[in-house]
């Protein structure tokens, strides 16, 4: 029996382990991909200090110290059911086998939200992760000439790594308006999101929309008169007064079609016209993805703020169920070093319960828990304006589960 | 084999150095990919996308999210069905088959117009009413 | 428009579901009963937010605390041998 199972070798569960193993308690992580890491290892950005955030050296750096640790972490093993047999102790069901342990760290990370264009199941049409990861990780470019649909944080930000790497993007556009797009195919709400990212880019554009965001009226006036040729971010056109309706091909991605749109995101007509490209990204954000926590029974909030429907938890990564964690994106979208932080709460929380007698401890789950806090502060890529609040709003729900 | 869909050179993540070469099977077709490639990589750098048609309307799929959450890249590998070309490393002498239409007891050419679903269902007796 | 596919695994439209929906009045589990839409190979994974999306347009339901369609294990498929302990030989 382990102390603790870790699902998930993304940055919250690696340096959950690498917390649990420092304090030696007996651990094992699993992670489905082929290598540790999860969705850190395809990030790449420029901080504004002019230092790169490179997702793989990340990694190694995390490996690296787990390894000398003596960490167990076995890839290419899917979890498919999360049981509790009683009181501290719990099977994981794996492709694998199972296995028990005393402790579970539910930290699986994030999964795409889909913003559904017609044409979007040809082959060559892919979320934004995917090409992520085929660019950076297996380093195959996706195609010869591409189109992004969808324009928010994460996919400006991949948009940028595709071009590092030589991958030939055409513009960034929005999906065309339908029930499931909504947010993503209105202007003035991309616009919003843009702005948030707008550090990011050397665009005196997007500088003057990011000052002036707190005024609807200027916003509006901003998407009013958006540039048709779109704004430049590295040289690339981001558009957000064109949408594509159609993606169109016969066994794979041949073009796709484009209209001009208003400001409140209606087509405009005798404005189509057909873009050839041979790959499209879609790109409609991230949710938390919490399945293994629903089916070990798990209440769950729907906060915005956080991404959808996270597990309750509190600050300590604690859940109403006593020896279960949680950490990382499973918990609300946020960045890479959010959740390498929230990893390390976790492992102290675990650690805290099996350790005797270290009052030290108490201290460091504290300094570790206010780590955290720091960095949502100074996060250069910010998911959702209001995370902070979210973040209130799970600790009061779990205040109230388990003392109700 | 060298290539021009492999990113060799990158400004920030540098050189691929020589990674072993394998072979494998696609389909009946041989390819050649490098050691830690999944199959959807491999068979991309090849210039292949459609790994999969839908089992009813035989429509082509490809590589979608590609880490193992859609299941859209499903091939059969060594006999094993179902298994995801995204999250599966090819080895060498792997036999990969792309996934086909499964038969299915509405299929006939003199009932085309039979159901799929329960909204199509109800749609057409609709339709029928309608008629009448 | 409307003929896009939401659920790609069972190949459900937006049509489908929308009309449902507006039939029905019906929960999002009843629209996952009636189109099979999130009842495919995934499990629902990529189109669950979509199809959430769609029932608040049409029927006003917005997603509550409880996740909409209640997630079932296995939350992967797996084969028979898997289930009955047995290690796959790979």
């Amino acid at each position: 029996m382990y102390d603790v199972i870790i699902v998930g070798a993304g940055p919250a569960g690696l340096s959950a382990a690498i917390t649990c193993r420092e304090w030696d308690l007996h651990v094992l992580v699993i992670d489905e991909f082929v290598k540790p890491g999860g969705r850190l290892l395809g990030q790449l950005h420029e901080e504004p200090n002019g230092e790169w955030w490179n997702g793989i050296e990340e990694t190694k750096q995390l490996m690296d110290k787990a390894e000398s640790l003596n960490t167990d972490i076995r890839c290419g093993i899917s979890a498919h059911h999360l049981e509790k047999v009683k009181d501290h102790h719990f099977i994981v069901h794996t492709n694998k086998g199972n296995f028990e342990a005393k402790n579970l760290l539910i930290a699986t990370g994030a999964a795409e939200t889909a913003a559904p264009v017609p044409g979007w199941t040809l082959p060559g049409v892919m979320s934004i992760g995917a090409a992520q990861v085929m660019t950076n990780v297996h380093r195959v470019r996706v195609g010869e000439k591409g189109i992004v649909i969808g324009v928010n944080v994460l996919s400006a930000a991949i948009a940028r790594e595709l071009q590092l790497a030589g991958v030939n993007l055409h513009s960034m556009m929005l999906p065309a308006m339908n029930s499931v797009t909504k947010e993503h195919a209105h202007p003035k709400k991309v616009m919003d999101g843009l702005s948030r990212i707008a550090h990011l880019a050397p665009s005196a554009f997007l500088r003057f929309g990011s000052r002036f965001t707190k005024s609807d009226f200027v916003r509006k006036l901003a998407t009013q008169f958006y540039p048709k040729s779109g704004v430049k971010m590295w040289g690339m056109p981001i558009h957000l007064r064109k949408a594509v309706t159609e993606i169109n091909g016969k066994d794979r991605v041949e073009s796709v079609t484009v209209f001009d749109i208003t400001a409140d995101g209606k087509l405009i007509k005798g404005t189509e016209r057909r873009i050839e490209v041979d790959f499209v990204c879609i790109a409609g954000g991230l949710y938390p993805l919490a399945e293994l926590a629903a089916v070990i029974g798990l209440p769950f909030q729907y906060l915005e703020e956080l991404g959808g429907h996270v597990p309750v938890h509190n600050k300590k990564m604690e859940t109403p169920i006593d020896g279960v964690y949680v950490a990382g994106n499973i918990t609300g979208i946020e960045s890479a070093k959010v959740a390498r932080a929230q990893g390390t709460v976790a492992g102290l929380s675990i650690a805290k319960k099996h350790v005797d007698g270290k009052a030290d401890l108490d201290y460091r789950l504290l300094k570790a828990i206010e780590q955290v806090k720091t960095i949502r502060n100074e996060a250069t890529i910010q998911f959702h304006p209001h995370i902070s609040e979210g973040r209130e709003k799970i600790e009061q729900a779990f205040r109230r589960i388990v003392h109700s | 084999m060298t290539n021009n869909r492999r990113i060799v050179d990158h400004p920030v993540l540098g050189k691929l150095s020589d990674r072993k070469e394998i072979t494998f099977t696609y389909d009946g077709q041989t390819y050649t990919g490098y050691e830690g490639d999944t199959i959807a990589s491999a068979l991309l750098a090849n210039g292949v996308r459609t790994l999969r048609v839908h089992e009813e309307s035989g429509k082509p799929r490809g590589i979608y999210c590609n880490i193992g959450h859609c299941f859209e890249c499903r091939v059969t590998v060594n006999n094993e069905t179902g298994v995801r070309a995204c999250l599966t490393e090819i080895k060498d002498q792997m036999v990969v088959e792309s996934g086909r239409v499964l038969p299915s007891p509405l299929a006939s050419t003199e009932h085309d117009t039979l159901p799929r679903t329960y909204a199509e269902f109800v749609k057409q007796q609709e339709e029928e009413k309608g008629e009448v | 428009m409307d003929h896009i596919t939401i659920c790609r695994c069972e190949e459900v439209t937006l049509e489908d579901i929308k009309n449902t929906a507006k039939k029905y009045q019906c929960s999002a589990r009843e629209i996952k009963l009636r189109t099979r839409a999130g009842m495919g190979y995934c499990g629902g994974r990529t189109c669950r937010p979509a199809v959430d999306a769609v029932m608040e347009q049409v029927t006003g339901e917005k997603p509550g605390h409880d996740i909409p369609l209640k997630v079932q294990p296995p939350v992967r498929p797996v084969s028979l041998a898997t289930l009955r302990g047995m290690q796959d030989d790979k």
